[in-house]
């Protein structure tokens, strides 16, 4: 109980750290709508168009743009947590403070994450609400509605996935000056090769097979699948697959930091 | 002080760490140098640090900048590993920072925030208060004493980042007490804080310790925060212990000697004080610009002679003696350091 009270503390605390910067909070709600209008609607747009496209692999200008829309909606719930500075705090020394009070420092991140993603559940839920009324996504049967749920559960996982996948690189700092370089290159590479720039229908299929071992095509790809209920794999593998690279990430996570906090100075105390 | 009837509250042996220092020459070329070849070097900041304090003292903690105060600290609190030693605080490892052991201590430091920057402090003992697991008739008694003693009442719901100095050092006192420690560690408290929020602080302090016997490990470079405060002094000098006795023993560290200051009715040229130049400098004299007045050290056992032989001499018009004050002492000790050798 007293366990779940100090999450719940974390919780409140993170909330009411983001609600403090009012403008912040505003474009933090906003600012990925408006990216996504003005870039990847407009890009597709003319890419269809300039182009005379029908079609891309299958997908028809309205099919990309849903597909876009989830990819969107992925982005919020799965990879917009991103660590706060973790690196920073630990080079400037300012996580000293979180090694002396009695809750550890993951969890205290972890609280934070989670707390943001609460956040980002109602982003997304308005940001729906909006591109449904839009008509740039189908909603209009049990089974649709159904697999929005699928996939909004499945993208949670995601987005636990990458917050330790972000802790990992935050605490990278424990050896490097910079960490941003690594999380460019990471998110990078995820964005190619999980699909959410090009659905991987596109991607040539040995490589698609290459991909079925790795993480990335259980970051996009199956949850986009799973939104727009096209999703014709193992919702079972998809998991056991997303949960066994986020067990690695876990474990490195823990080992990392056990040796990386040999390193720590607290510099500036 | 050193009472061995009180339980042991901080043991350390052999207690050592050692940083690696990298080099860099200046300038674009030093840049591409340093890329490929990095010269470093392995610097003991506290070296061999053999301590024990038992439950309920006040030890002030002294040395200059970077002699290794706030690295002992750092160990102490469990925020860095030590590279050799042991250390034992309240029976825990600090290093291994087991929850029990976490409860137990607290943390003040001046130079930086341990409160969330961004939302009132009330939210931030909000959420110790879990953290601590202080049940909460014992939180709202100990949030309004504290409030009440340190006069911060008014000041809870305000953002951190929109207190003064010495607010946010008397909320970070009452953050840090909340879950009432037993060792505090207080790393220059008063820092950057105007003489009346120094003296309101560690009249505090005092008033707390005095009744939950918190043991309090302080480090300051104010003296007047050390000469108010504690009972104990420990000098650290290039990470080794030079000293270690009560405030009284360190007083008396360079002799039993007196300060006095000499007011003259007219200037004392060099020419006229090099007539007894033997008496002067055996003195330690410290003129002021005018040469009006100036400061001597002397024994107090020859002190009366001195004084006559002054008054005779010299158109004196006035005279005060002091102890040594521990600011001197301080003083006198950083520029020969080898005056302490424990």
């Amino acid at each position: 109980m007293s366990e779940l009270s100090k999450w719940w503390a974390t919780f409140r605390v993170s909330w009411t750290q983001y609600l403090a910067y009012k403008m912040n909070f505003l474009l933090l709600v906003v600012g990925p709508v408006l990216v996504f209008f003005f870039i990847r609607y407009n890009l597709w747009k003319s890419i269809y168009t300039l182009e005379g496209i029908d079609t891309l692999q299958g997908y028809d200008f309205a099919t990309m743009l849903t597909y876009q829309v989830w990819v969107m909606i992925i982005g919020f719930l799965g990879q917009g947590y991103n660590g706060r500075n973790l690196a920073e705090d630990i080079r400037l020394g300012r996580i000293s403070s979180y090694l002396i009070y009695p809750f550890s420092f993951w969890r205290f991140h972890a609280g934070n994450f989670l707390a943001f993603q609460g956040i980002q559940v109602l982003v997304s839920v308005v940001t729906l609400a909006a591109v449904v009324a839009q008509g740039w996504v189908p909603l209009s049967s049990a089974s649709q509605a159904l697999a929005i749920l699928t996939g909004f559960i499945y993208t949670l996982c995601v987005g636990f996935f990458w917050f330790q996948m972000s802790y990992i690189i935050g605490i990278m700092a424990f050896w490097l000056d910079e960490t941003w370089v690594i999380r460019v290159m990471m998110i990078t590479i995820s964005q190619f090769f999980s699909g959410a720039l090009l659905p991987l229908e596109i991607f040539p299929e040995v490589l698609q097979k290459i991909l079925a071992y790795l993480p990335f095509p259980y970051l996009t790809h199956v949850p986009v699948k799973l939104f727009m209920g096209e999703y014709d794999g193992s919702l079972l593998t998809a998991y056991l697959m997303l949960g066994f690279w986020t067990a690695v990430l876990l474990l490195s996570g823990r080992w990392l930091w056990d040796k990386g906090i040999r390193n720590y100075t607290a510099a500036g105390i | 002080m050193l009472n061995s009837t009180r339980p042991i509250m901080i043991e350390s042996r052999g207690l050592s760490k050692d940083f690696l220092i990298y080099h860099k020459a200046p300038g674009f070329l030093g840049s591409v140098k340093s890329f490929f070849v990095r010269e470093n070097e392995r610097k003991a900041a506290v070296d061999h640090f053999d301590l024990r304090i038992y439950k309920g003292e006040i030890v002030g903690l002294l040395g200059p900048n970077g002699a290794g105060k706030t690295t002992l600290m750092k160990m102490f609190t469990g925020i860095i590993v030590p590279s050799r030693g042991t250390l034992t605080i309240a029976g825990y490892t600090p290093h291994e920072r087991k929850m029990m052991f976490r409860r137990k201590i607290a943390l003040v430091m001046g130079q930086k925030s341990q409160l969330w920057w961004d939302i009132p402090a009330m939210d931030s003992f909000l959420l110790l208060q879990k953290y601590y697991e202080v049940e909460e008739s014992l939180f709202q008694t100990r949030l309004n004493t504290l409030a009440e003693l340190l006069d911060v009442k008014r000041l809870l719901r305000v953002h951190v980042r929109k207190l003064s100095l010495g607010e946010r050092m008397k909320m970070e006192l009452m953050a840090s007490l909340m879950h009432q420690p037993e060792v505090l560690f207080l790393d220059e408290p008063t820092i950057g804080l105007d003489v009346v929020a120094q003296k309101s602080i560690r009249e505090f302090i005092l008033s707390w310790q005095k009744e939950y016997q918190t043991t309090v490990i302080l480090t300051s470079h104010y003296m007047a925060d050390v000469a108010a405060l504690c009972e104990r002094i420990v000098l650290i000098l290039a990470g080794q212990k030079r000293f270690d006795d009560s405030i009284q023993a360190f007083e008396q560290v360079l002799g039993q000697q007196k300060f006095v200051t000499v007011d003259f009715e007219k200037a004392i040229s060099e020419l006229d004080a090099e007539v007894h130049a033997a008496f002067w400098a055996a003195l330690s004299p410290t003129w002021n610009t005018r040469r009006t007045q100036v400061e001597l050290r002397i024994p107090e056992s020859s002190l009366r002679e001195q004084a006559i032989f002054l008054l005779q001499n010299y158109p004196v018009s006035g005279f005060s003696t002091e102890k040594l004050p521990i600011e001197r002492v301080m003083n006198e000790l950083l520029s020969n350091p080898e005056l302490a050798q424990l």
